[in-house]
Parts: C-alpha cells; sequence; structure tokens
C-alpha cells in the first residue's frame, strides 16, 4: 500500500506537469492542425533558460517566468517562421511533421552543442516533507502542483468564459467558418501559440525541477507520453487532454512502481497504439466531418 | 597503400547498406506515401536476426558473458534470408496502423512512437539481445575459412553487398514502374480518393511494408555480418529521420535520387566526421551533425522540395520507339509548359470556357467504357431505406429512403447543410451510416468497403479536387481502369512481359477518352498543374474509365464555366442513354432543369421531396425551402 501511494504522489505530480505541456500541445495541434514533434526541445530549451537565470542568483520561481516566456517567443516564431509558411505552400500534411522533427533535432541538439552533455540542476530546496492521506510530498512537489493546478484552472476560464477563448475555440471547430463568422483568425492563431508556447515554457521548466537533474535531451521521449495523452483525450481537445494527461502520468508513474521502472513508458506506449488503432478521434470524441 | 584499399572496402559495404535501406524507405515514402518513421527497427530487427541466427548457442560459447535468443549457427546465406524475412514479418503488426482510415501524420507517430519504445524494451530486457551493452563477436561469413581481416575478403564482401543493393534497385523500380506502382503512387497522392476507384488500401500497403522492412532487413543483415556487432545505441529513432533527410535531398520517389542520398547524407557523415579533430566539450561534434541533418531537411523541404533529382514525369502518351504513336506536334510545347506552371497560376474560368469538348459525340461510350449492351429498363438499381448518419450528436443526415433508377440521370438539390454530400458518401462507402441500409442490384451492401463497391460498379467524385497531382493526366486515367493484370504485387513482380501489352491497350483507350474530352494536349502533363475546370473533366473521365455502371457525381459542375459545365451535362445525358445511372449532387439549378429527371430535394437531412423539376415548382414547401432562397 505504501508503494501504491508513494508512487500515486509521484504519478500526481508527473500528471499535473503532463497536463500543462498536453494543454499546450493539443491546443497546437486544434488551431493549426500541425503535430508539432519540436515540443519537447523548445519544453528543454526553456528549462534551461530558467536554470541560467536561477544560476545568476534569481530564484528558481523567479526564474520560471524566464522559461515561460522563452517557451511562448519561441514557439510563436516557429509557427509564424516556419510552420505558418510550409502550410500556405499546399504540401502534404506529413511535410510539416517531417519539418517538425528537423526542428526538434535543431532544437535539442543545437542547445546540447552550446551547453554540453552534462546534467545540471536547480538551485532551490526540496522544502519540506508533508504527509497527508497517506501520500508524501515535497514542498517542491506541492508548489509544482499548486502552479499546475491554478494554470489549469486559468485556461478552463480562459476557454469557457472570455471571448478570446471562445474565439480559439470556435477556430479549432472549423477555421473557415470562423474567419467568416467575424473571427480574426490570424490574430487567435498567434494568440493560441503565445499561449501554448507560454504553457510548454512552463511544463519544460517544471518538468526539469520535477526531475531534479537534466541534460538536454533529457525531453527527448516526452513526446510518447504528450502524444498518448493526447490521443487518449482526443486530439485538439484542451480538456481531454488533462484528463489524457492526468490517467497517463499516474498510470505511468504507478506501473513504474511496480514492473521495472525503465518499462514506465510502455503504459503510455500501450495505450497509444491502441488509441490509433480503434480510436484515432479520442476516448470521447467521435469521427469529424471532414 | 594498403590501409586505403581496406578504407575504400569499407565505404562500398557502408554505401550499399545506407542505399540499399534508402531505396527501401524510398518505396515506402516516396513511391507509396508512407511515412514510415519507424523505419531503424526494420533494419535492427535484421540485423539482430542475422546476428542470432548465425552464433553459437548463447550457454555454450564465449563463456556465456553476453546473453541473446536462438543461436543456432547457421551457415551464409541463411542468417541473411532469415534476416529479410524478419524484417517482413515484423511489418505485420503495423499494418492496423497503416490501415484504411487512419490519417498518414498519426500513423507516423505511431510507428516513430513504436521504434522509441522497441528500443526501450530491448535496451532494458537482457535476455532477448543481450540489453544495452548489445551483441558482439557475430561471426562474419565464411570466417572459419577465409581471413576476415584481408584485404579480399573486404573487397568481396563490399561486391555481395553492392550486388544485392543493385538487385533491390531493380527489383524497386520493377514494382514502381508497373500498373501496380501507379497505383501506390495514386494513393500516395490522395488515399481517400485512391480508395474510391476501387483500390484496397490495407493490401497495397501492405505488401509495401512487407517489402520494405524486408530491404531493412536484409541491409541490417549485411551490416552486422561486417562489424560484427549490433547494439540498441545504433538504432535509436533518430536514425530514421537521417534516413528521410536522405530521401528529400536524393529525391522522394526517385530510386536514384534515393541512392544518391544515401551516398551524401549516412555515408558522407560518418566519413566527414571520422576525421574531424576533436574540438569543444565531447557531445559538441555529433551534436552539431544533428543540427546539420535537421537543417538539411528544412532547408531542403522549402527550398528544393523534390531534391536533387526529383522524380521523373512519365511520358505515356507515345512511344520514343515508335514514330506512328507520337502525340500532335503543338502537344509537346504545350505540355511542357504546363507541367513548368506553378498549379493556381491556371485555375481560372477564363480557361475553362476555351475547352472545346471536340471529339466527344464521335467516342462509342459503350465500348470504350464497357458498358456492354444498354438495358435501360429504368428499375431500381440503388435505394436505401431509413439511411442516418450522426456526427457528435448532430444528425446530419435523417431517415432517407430513396430509390434510384436505372439510365437515369437523378439530381439531389438542396440548401447549404441538407445533407447532399452525405448521403452520396454513405451510397459510395466513403462514410458508413449510422443507421438504415444501402441495396444495390437487390443486393445489400451497407458493409461493403467502399473500394469494394467500387469494383461492383458504384464509383464517385469528390466536391474538393481530388486528381492525383504528381500523376499525369494519362495517368491518372489509366490509373482508374479496374482489373488491370498488372496491378497486383505479384502481377507486378512477373514484369512488363506479363502486363505491357494490356497497358498499352488500357492506355489507347484512355488516350481515346481524352481527345474525346478535348484535353489530349495535356496528356502528359502534371495533372495538378491543371485549371480547376480542366481538373473537373479529368476526375470525370477518371471515374467513367473506372467503368461504373452507377456514377455518383458530387457537384461537378462547381466553379465550372457555365458553358463548360452546360457541355458536360449533354455528355452525361448521352452516358444515361448508352446505359449508366447517374446521381448528381449539385447546386445550379438551371443544370438540374436542363438534365435531371427525376430530382431529389433534400433540406435538412430529410428528403423533402421528389419528381421532375416541373412537378418540384409547384410544390410550396419545396419552392420555400429551396427554389427562392
Amino acid at each position: 500500500m505504501s508503494v501504491f501511494l508513494s508512487s500515486l504522489g509521484f504519478g500526481l505530480i508527473s500528471a499535473a506537469v503532463l497536463a500543462i505541456a498536453t494543454v499546450g500541445f493539443t491546443m497546437q495541434f486544434a488551431v493549426t492542425n500541425v503535430l508539432n514533434l519540436a515540443y519537447g526541445s523548445i519544453m528543454i530549451n526553456s528549462a534551461f533558460v530558467s536554470y541560467y537565470v536561477n544560476e545568476h542568483g534569481v530564484s528558481a520561481w523567479v526564474a520560471l517566468i524566464g522559461g515561460v516566456i522563452t517557451g511562448a517567443v519561441a514557439s510563436w516564431l516557429l509557427n509564424r517562421f516556419i510552420y505558418t509558411p510550409f502550410q500556405r505552400r499546399n504540401l502534404a500534411p506529413i511535410t510539416v511533421v517531417i519539418v517538425s522533427l528537423g526542428i526538434d533535432l535543431i532544437g535539442t541538439f543545437g542547445l546540447q552543442a552550446i551547453v554540453g552533455g552534462g546534467y545540471v540542476s536547480f538551485n532551490q530546496s526540496q522544502g519540506h516533507e508533508y504527509h497527508f492521506l497517506g501520500l508524501i510530498l515535497s514542498g517542491l512537489q506541492l508548489i509544482i502542483f499548486g502552479i499546475c493546478a491554478v494554470v489549469l484552472v486559468g485556461i478552463h476560464g480562459l476557454l469557457k468564459y472570455t471571448r478570446l477563448g471562445k474565439a480559439m475555440r470556435a477556430t479549432s471547430a472549423n477555421r473557415n467558418l470562423a474567419r467568416n463568422s467575424g473571427v480574426k483568425t490570424q490574430f487567435i492563431i498567434s494568440t493560441t501559440w503565445l499561449i501554448s508556447g507560454a504553457l510548454c515554457g512552463l511544463a519544460g521548466t517544471v518538468f526539469a525541477m520535477n526531475a531534479g537533474v537534466f541534460e538536454a535531451t533529457s525531453a527527448q521521449q516526452y513526446i510518447v507520453l504528450l502524444l498518448a495523452a493526447m490521443f487518449l483525450g482526443g486530439p485538439g481537445e484542451p480538456y481531454g487532454a488533462m484528463f489524457g494527461a492526468i490517467t497517463i502520468g499516474v498510470a505511468t508513474e504507478v506501473s513504474a512502481a511496480y514492473v521495472n521502472p525503465q518499462y514506465k513508458l510502455v503504459v503510455a506506449f500501450v495505450v497509444l497504439l491502441g488509441m490509433l488503432t480503434f480510436r484515432p478521434f479520442g476516448l470521447f470524441g467521435s469521427e469529424k466531418t471532414n | 597503400m594498403p590501409s586505403y584499399g581496406f578504407y575504400f572496402a569499407i565505404i562500398l559495404v557502408y554505401g550499399a547498406v545506407d542505399a540499399m535501406a534508402c531505396l527501401g524507405l524510398n518505396f515506402e515514402f516516396g513511391v507509396a506515401g508512407i511515412s514510415n518513421f519507424g523505419f531503424i527497427i526494420f533494419q535492427a530487427m535484421g540485423a539482430y536476426t542475422a546476428a542470432v541466427l548465425s552464433m553459437p548457442n548463447a550457454a555454450h560459447s564465449n563463456g556465456g558473458f553476453q546473453q541473446y535468443v536462438l543461436g543456432w549457427h547457421l551457415p551464409w546465406p541463411l542468417p541473411w534470408i532469415g534476416a529479410a524475412i524478419a524484417g517482413g514479418l515484423l511489418a505485420l503488426p503495423f499494418v492496423f496502423l497503416v490501415g484504411k482510415r487512419l490519417r498518414g501524420d498519426f500513423a507516423a507517430v505511431g510507428l516513430l512512437v513504436s521504434a522509441v519504445l522497441l528500443n526501450l524494451l530491448v535496451t532494458n530486457y537482457v535476455p532477448l539481445f543481450n540489453g544495452a551493452a548489445g551483441i558482439s563477436l557475430v561471426p562474419a561469413p565464411f570466417q572459419s575459412i577465409w581471413n576476415t581481416q584481408g584485404l579480399g575478403y573486404q573487397f568481396s564482401y563490399g561486391a555481395v553487398a553492392t550486388i544485392l543493393t543493385i538487385g533491390v534497385y531493380f527489383l524497386v523500380k520493377r514494382l514502381t514502374e508497373s500498373p501496380f506502382g501507379r497505383s501506390l503512387r495514386a494513393m500516395r497522392d490522395n488515399d481517400i480518393v485512391a480508395d474510391s476507384l476501387g483500390k484496397d488500401l490495407r493490401a497495397q500497403r501492405t505488401s509495401v511494408l512487407i517489402l520494405g522492412g524486408m530491404i531493412a532487413g536484409l541491409s541490417g543483415a549485411i551490416l552486422v555480418g561486417f562489424i560484427t556487432l549490433w547494439a540498441p545505441s545504433a538504432w535509436g529513432y533518430a536514425e530514421t529521420i537521417v534516413l528521410f533527410a536522405a530521401i528529400i535531398i536524393g529525391g522522394a520517389g526517385n530510386h536514384k535520387g534515393a541512392v544518391l542520398g544515401a551516398i551524401i547524407v549516412p555515408l558522407g557523415f560518418e566519413e566527414i566526421t571520422r576525421y574531424l579533430p576533436p574540438v569543444g566539450n565531447p557531445e559538441l561534434v555529433p551534436a552539431l551533425e544533428w543540427v546539420a541533418i535537421g537543417l538539411l531537411i528544412v532547408l531542403f523541404l522549402w527550398f528544393r522540395p523534390n531534391g536533387i533529382l526529383p522524380e521523373r514525369r512519365r511520358i505515356l502518351s507515345h512511344d520514343k520507339n515508335d514514330p506512328a504513336t507520337l502525340a500532335p506536334p503543338e502537344t509537346g510545347d504545350l505540355a511542357r509548359e504546363m507541367s513548368a506552371a506553378v498549379p493556381d497560376d491556371l485555375s481560372d474560368d477564363h480557361s475553362d470556357a476555351l475547352i472545346k469538348i471536340g471529339n466527344v459525340d464521335r467516342l462509342n461510350f459503350r465500348d470504350l467504357l464497357r458498358l456492354g449492351e444498354p438495358v435501360n429498363d429504368h428499375r431500381v438499381i440503388l435505394s436505401t431505406n431509413g439511411l442516418t448518419k450522426t456526427f457528435n450528436g448532430v444528425t446530419v443526415v435523417s431517415d432517407v429512403t430513396i430509390s434510384i433508377n436505372q439510365g437515369r440521370l437523378t439530381g439531389m438539390i438542396g440548401p447549404n447543410g441538407a445533407g447532399k454530400s452525405t448521403t452520396l458518401a454513405m451510397l459510395a462507402g466513403t462514410l458508413s451510416p449510422s443507421s438504415g441500409q444501402i441495396f444495390y442490384e437487390g443486393r445489400d451492401i451497407t458493409s461493403l468497403p467502399s473500394n469494394k463497391r467500387a469494383l461492383a460498379g458504384m464509383v464517385r467524385t469528390f466536391q474538393l479536387a481530388s486528381e492525383f497531382k504528381k500523376l499525369t493526366v494519362l495517368e491518372n486515367l489509366v490509373s482508374a481502369i479496374p482489373h488491370q493484370s498488372g496491378d497486383s504485387f505479384f502481377g507486378a513482380l512477373r514484369g512488363k512481359r506479363y502486363w505491357g501489352a494490356e497497358d498499352r491497350a488500357n492506355i489507347e483507350r484512355a488516350k481515346d477518352v481524352l481527345d474525346g474530352f478535348g484535353l489530349f494536349q495535356y496528356a502528359d502533363a502534371y495533372a495538378g498543374g491543371l485549371s480547376g475546370g480542366q481538373r473537373r473533366l479529368v476526375e470525370i473521365m477518371r471515374a467513367l474509365l473506372a467503368e461504373p455502371k452507377v456514377l455518383l457525381l458530387d457537384e461537378p459542375m462547381a466553379g465550372v464555366h457555365p458553358n463548360l459545365a452546360h457541355k458536360i451535362g449533354d455528355q452525361l445525358t448521352r452516358l444515361c442513354d448508352s446505359g449508366m445511372t447517374i446521381v448528381m449532387v449539385e447546386h445550379e439549378l438551371s443544370l438540374m432543369d436542363a438534365f435531371c429527371d427525376p430530382v431529389i430535394v433534400l433540406a435538412e437531412g430529410r428528403v423533402l421531396a421528389q419528381g421532375t423539376m416541373a412537378e418540384l415548382r409547384l410544390k410550396e414547401e419545396v419552392v420555400e425551402a429551396y427554389l427562392v432562397g
């Protein structure tokens, strides 16, 4: 039981981080129909920016803002100057995915070329250990969990109660129809990439904090979790992404406690292939008209 | 000098292995359009299989310092053959992923993730292939009777590898240049349309993945026999991206381009970095190598998306060796002009008006399209019972019960969102109904897949442009002809001697149709470069060559110049007189007036009325729902 509970605690933190990351990832897919496989590389680059700010004596929680800005700006630039121009050329959709793989290599290994291959860690304390309901969590983990929860509630508020959020949902449902109904889709797409990029940067930094030590290629396999969480909840569905991320995050960490932790990605893998084979539109979704 | 000799032998082996792998991937990606982001696992499978088939039993040899399965100690060439088979078998689980319905990019990430996970599993599960440390001391072929360190052995190894690669080159070329290859390229350009013309996407993709897997497996076997070790670090998922970079740079769809790409990227990078002095941190050079590969991919896709050696345009309209089949003299220039043009430049209405459907009245549709003797008994050939379609809880088509009479041109009209196209798509099998049945020639075909419906004689066209862009106009037409003996994997393997004469006859048939519709001068132009109206005509001609009994047209006149629309209408009427049944979804009432009888009116997913246009104009609810608005 204690193994279960301790892994559950760790799983909840991982799940919260994954939820932030997946919501950003799925929002990008929703408004531009791009599977941005370079997402992990922007996460880790953001984490390193936070790390260097932290190195200069700034508190890690303030340095986090540097990571958020990096993620937002890098994602916006990526969409504005790479993905959008490629999409305008009317090439096969797979072309943009291949481009995103190329960008992932440039982002990840460009970073590695600059920072080297060594592991680094944030200069911050783990905080007190807290016990409740049998779970044992460090202060650091609780803060990460709190940040993620606040951000997820914020995203919910944005999508549900603001004009911007409604316009984002309209754009993702049908871009042409939204444009014809007076939504400034270009602006909405740009804003979505800024917001999702900020989520990416935030997720990257707290992922690195949660991992303790990290290096340039640490986020390379994160794409497996992102894809599994997104497809479980339905591609392009922010609420589905939250559900998928919590399921995948908890399942991988709990399974890691019982089988070899090296195999923890297997759960995500099985889920992903199962979803792709049987329900590529998500657990709750149904096929789209086009 | 001897050191150079060894160096060249090594280059020869690596070059042959890389070229072979690129040929396999190019066949999958460049020809058939399957983005196999997990290609490297097939090579790894071959390498491991060849290793454990040629190695002695793990328990009784090498002091047991490594663990692995099998250990059958088989003599060459059995391990290599086993490797190819294993590579092919590995394709089977992925057939479900690349099957019919899944988006290409979704299938691609599925394969990518599979590659990541298989690597993880092999790394951590030691008893299979010795885990992260990998397998070493793999016996080289003939090592007991030949000094494998000698120059003679190494060059012979390179020669064998090169010969096998040349063999693979001719194999994939033979398949690509066959009617089967044409179907694969059609599937690559637009799989839903290829399916609607009767192509079995799952069968095509299965055979391509198996062959690609076998080629990759063999390349892995050749590599492992030479370097005598194999470990998970050699086949990280990113290695597939290197091969993709090679194909994109060389020219996807062009087999010579694949070989060139293999020489430039994997081979070039290996050999260049071997002699770089160590600078900076130890990760710097490999990291910059990956950055360079990423940059090459992005820059090439932007500046030269077709690669250094682009896919060749196939000229079918005339035989080089037979002057009698030469096209009219003005054709050449125009065709060249067309193919050079950027697609969108030509799609304007003005050029449509110039199309003359000159000779079409002389065409004998019945013979040309193999329609058989006209029956025209106007019996019910196609009917539905309570057809309903729901998307996300929204009912788009509700309880549609209609009958289509043989030999008639039935129109289907209704305001936007009335469910016309959805109904047509359900008739053709592109969408499956939520409930209700469809009967064709007295048979319940509700669950018959769309490609089988096409082969049974129900062929559809699409509302949006659906030409196979990188097939020529003539290829578009010929690809639709059903029951071609060269249009299967094994038929294509038997070579041109088996299918050549039949294919020439098919080409002549398509040329006649093309001539009849006044587009002969564009025979050898890429279909993607035509104007909107011309593409519509190509689509209709292509559907006709699929030998339909029932032709389902989804707004065939949309965006077509009115003059041309009426010419098309006249021909459709003639087709019905020749015994064909046509269902046409259309917006334009004047066309309905002129050509369609009867007309079915749909509104909000329901059948509102049916009858002749004259009858419909008298019905108040129809006038209200549609005719006025």
